[in-house]
């Protein structure tokens, strides 16, 4: 006979349909990355020769910076349900060839405003066509990588820009504390504000609440095409940033800049323990997926692992990740 | 239990527990269903009867108990259940809407040659599964294009398609209206006696009475009674669900003094909607009464600026001041509710906490500069939740995890914190059990009492007659008339609805 426990109260809600089984899968996809960043730091501290060495930590982070700021920013998308934005990509091309050719030309602060104005432009494109328009939003940021590439290389002529050998992005490129780097610092920096505005602003709530549910979120009285186009906008300003990263460290610009940079940005995001599906996720466990990428890759290269191998690497840790992702949710939802 | 003459039991169900979380959702009950008989199943939402059909059906896996079939036992799965011959059909439709009404009859059992459909044998299939329940649809036309009634038909020839010796359905009324809901039970009566058990769940007392030889009474996972209907009365049916005895004055209608006009809607035009003008004063409950596909949901989602509309003029004027409502997020913002006739898709966000959802609506005085104000936000959320009576009250808890009366509740939550000017309801206590209804109900007659205009669109004849001051009844898309509450009854409201001898199918 079955046990005869009585429910605590009068009326006990219907649990969710959620065995124990979907609690444990929920947990590790959310918060494995914890465990998993710590092992493999452990890892390599004991096992791998030079990680430990101050210079390679110094290079972990200069790796590290570009593609975090750019994963931090596209977190924004990702929760908003809208999966995510390939055109960082060119975005990131275009603010580092911004940079470079504008304040060789007429200054820095000019350079940032123009820089600024092409990343809004790429938000207003892509949050239009995907907020108001409805449109598939790895289609169109899929186009509008190959405009924003096109009018680069069009303005560009394809060349390489170098900056000023004593200029201020080159003072910026070489900086550092210690063994971190500016533009670690910078990575840190934004990870701490686009929490901050993802946890505690009503605009960040909005994002994941559009992921969770789109036709609530609206019918609460939400524009929510502007909602989209603000994920769309964090996520360029965040490229944008990622771009004069980039760009500083080798006070060089060029619009191959930054490919694969969506990817691995991805990569960190999903890893982290954002969900594709929308509503969950953070900016901080992005930071660690981005630690936790930055570093197995810092390993294999260590290793001497060719590059190739590490390309299936990052493939296949993404491929088990957004499974154990969807088998979370599938669960959750029997 | 003792395994008498078990073959005369077309299905038994021994012992059936399931546990989910912490809460047991099914506590050791045991189920036998004879052939030809109709079983009812009763009990409040989140007593159990979907787990405990769920488990019939092999969906879920039980953590003890044994399910039988003319004696013998089936093992856990959807496959093993369906080869037994156990059919279920969902609550929710689980039709898929681009493909044909015959394709759906046979999803998942298409008759093949060398791997190829056989159209030719599927489409006769489905139209002897069409004839044994006596609807006439067009095979070829896609689901997508029926009426919620004609859906939830094709998704019972689904089922008996299969040729089951057991039919379980789980409140497969929710949706329709009570000619379609006549309809659907003379089908049932007929396919009993043509042998088959049928194990039917039902929030409605009446059709329970009408229809089933025997109930089984479930509250709280557990089970209360089982008894040939005929030795109990509806009053003791209630009493034994709920497990309380309900208030009679809360079917009692309020004294309403309505004020100014609030909504004055004129001329709206929309898809399903012809030219419809409507006012709702302050303190006033108007219903909106008529067939399911009338329009009464696009014509409400219209005023509101949820749907856009071809053409009319919505203004909503509070304290001498009017405004003319454009879009959806100015009437919000200009003091307009909404509860969605859809809860789980529009009405909330399952996975998000209840302090969330009723963040939602009311972030903007929760907040300041954009920023939240986490204790605000408790306090807030804390207080409605108390207010319409939320069980258990934890404003952190995912609104999913709640039963679907609870989760209404919530939803209400949302827009009480706005106490707005003019509140939309459409269907608010559907699948919603009887007492969260009461409640419901309550906290309705209550946000008029305070000066609301309210409208409200429901297919519940007994809820509409209790809520409503007036109600105007749609059919085709215009108000063919209105009634006062003096003159309205069930068969005025039906009349006006169904028009001149209108029948299903």
């Amino acid at each position: 006979m079955a046990q005869q426990t009585a429910p605590s109260e009068a009326e006990t809600p219907t649990q969710s349909e959620s065995s124990r089984l979907a609690g444990v899968l929920t947990w590790m996809s959310q918060n494995g990355i914890f465990i998993f960043t710590a092992i493999l730091i452990l890892f390599a501290l004991i096992f791998v020769d030079g990680f430990g060495s101050l210079m390679n930590i110094t290079d972990v982070f200069h790796r590290a910076a570009p593609i975090g700021i750019v994963a931090v920013g596209m977190t924004f998308v990702v929760i908003s349900g809208n999966y995510l934005d390939l055109s960082v990509v060119a975005q990131v091309a275009t603010s580092g060839v911004i940079l470079i050719a504008v304040s060789n030309n007429y200054g820095l602060f000019p350079a940032i405003l123009a820089a600024l104005a092409a990343a809004m432009l790429f938000a207003l494109v892509n949050g239009t066509a995907v907020g108001i328009f409805k449109a598939n939003a790895v289609i169109v940021t899929l186009a509008t990588t190959f405009i924003g590439l096109g009018l680069l290389r069009l303005f560009s002529g394809g060349s390489i820009f170098f900056g000023p050998p004593d200029g201020p992005v080159r003072t910026f490129g070489l900086g550092k504390i210690g063994p971190i780097p500016y533009s670690a610092i910078v990575l840190i920096i934004m990870t701490i504000v686009l929490g901050l505005i993802l946890n505690r602003t009503n605009f960040g709530f909005l994002v994941r609440s559009f992921g969770v549910n789109e036709s609530a979120t609206r019918l609460g009285g939400t524009n929510t095409a502007l909602v989209i186009i603000g994920a769309f906008l964090v996520t360029a300003v965040a490229a944008m940033i990622a771009g004069f990263v980039l760009a500083a460290f080798s006070n060089t610009a060029v619009s191959n800049d930054g490919v694969g940079y969506e990817f691995r940005a991805l990569a960190a995001i999903i890893v982290g323990g954002t969900s594709v599906f929308g509503g969950r996720g953070s900016v901080y466990r992005t930071f660690l997926g981005v630690i936790f990428v930055s570093v197995l890759t810092n390993i294999l290269v260590l290793s001497g692992i060719s590059f190739g191998y590490q390309q299936v690497a990052l493939g296949v840790l993404i491929v088990l990740a957004v499974s154990l992702d969807a088998l979370a949710r599938k669960v959750a939802q029997r | 239990m003792t395994t008498t003459s078990s073959a005369d039991i077309a299905i038994a169900a021994t012992g059936i527990s399931k546990r989910f979380g912490g809460a047991l959702a099914v506590d050791d009950v045991s189920l036998q269903i004879a052939p030809g008989e109709i079983h009812s199943i009763v009990g409040e939402n989140g007593a159990g009867k979907s787990t405990l059909m769920r488990v019939m059906a092999g969906i879920i896996e039980s953590d003890s108990g044994s399910v039988e079939v003319f004696g013998a036992p089936v093992d856990p799965g959807t496959r093993a259940a369906i080869d037994a011959g156990i059919a279920l059909v969902h609550q929710e439709l689980s039709l898929v809407p681009e493909m044909t009404v015959a394709e759906n009859i046979l999803l998942g059992a298409f008759p093949t040659r060398f791997g190829f459909t056989r159209y030719k044998d599927l489409k006769e299939i489905a139209a002897n599964a069409l004839a044994e329940i006596g609807v006439s649809v067009d095979l070829d036309e896609r689901v997508s294009r029926l009426s919620v009634a004609l859906r939830q038909f094709v998704e019972i020839a689904r089922a008996v398609a299969r040729q089951p010796k057991v039919l379980i359905l789980d409140e497969p009324t929710a949706t329709l209206t009570p000619a379609e809901t006549d309809y659907l039970l003379r089908m049932l009566s007929r396919l009993a006696d043509g042998g088959m058990a049928i194990a039917y769940i039902s929030h409605r007392i009446p059709e329970v009475f009408e229809i089933s030889s025997n109930v089984t009474i479930l509250r709280d996972g557990r089970q209360v009674l089982t008894s040939p209907i005929a030795d109990l009365t509806p009053q003791e049916v209630i009493d034994n669900m709920v497990g309380r005895e309900l208030k009679e004055d809360l079917q009692t209608h309020r004294d309403a003094t309505p004020g100014e006009v609030v909504l004055r809607a004129t001329d709206i035009e929309a898809p399903r909607v012809n030219s419809v003008s409507l006012e709702v004063r302050a303190g006033e409950i108007v219903g909106l009464g008529g067939l399911v596909g009338a329009g009464r949901s696009e014509l409400v989602r219209a005023i509101i600026g949820a749907d856009s509309r071809t053409a009319g003029r919505v203004t909503l004027t509070r304290d001498g001041r009017s405004v003319t409502l454009a879009s959806y997020t100015s009437a919000v913002r200009n003091g307009v509710g909404y509860v969605p006739e859809e809860r789980r898709t529009d009405g909330l966000a399952l996975i998000m906490t209840v302090s969330d959802n009723i963040r939602l609506p009311n972030r903007q005085q929760l907040s300041r500069f954009g920023i939240k104000s986490p204790r605000r936000i408790a306090d807030f959320a804390q207080e409605l939740a108390d207010k319409v009576g939320l069980r258990p009250p934890e404003i952190e808890r995912e609104a999913g995890q709640y039963s679907g009366g609870n989760q209404q509740k919530v939803v209400l939550a949302k827009w009480l914190g706005r106490r707005p000017d003019f509140m939309v309801l459409d269907e608010p206590t559907r699948g919603v059990d009887v007492g969260a209804k009461a409640e419901i109900h309550r906290l309705v007659k209550e946000m008029a009492d305070n000066g609301t205009a309210v409208l409200v669109v429901s297919s519940d004849l007994p809820e509409l007659l209790e809520l409503s001051d007036v109600i105007h009844v749609m059919r085709d898309g215009r108000i063919t008339g209105s009634l006062t509450r003096e003159d309205a009854t069930e068969q005025s409201v039906m009349t006006l609805a169904a028009g001149e001898a209108e029948a299903v199918a």
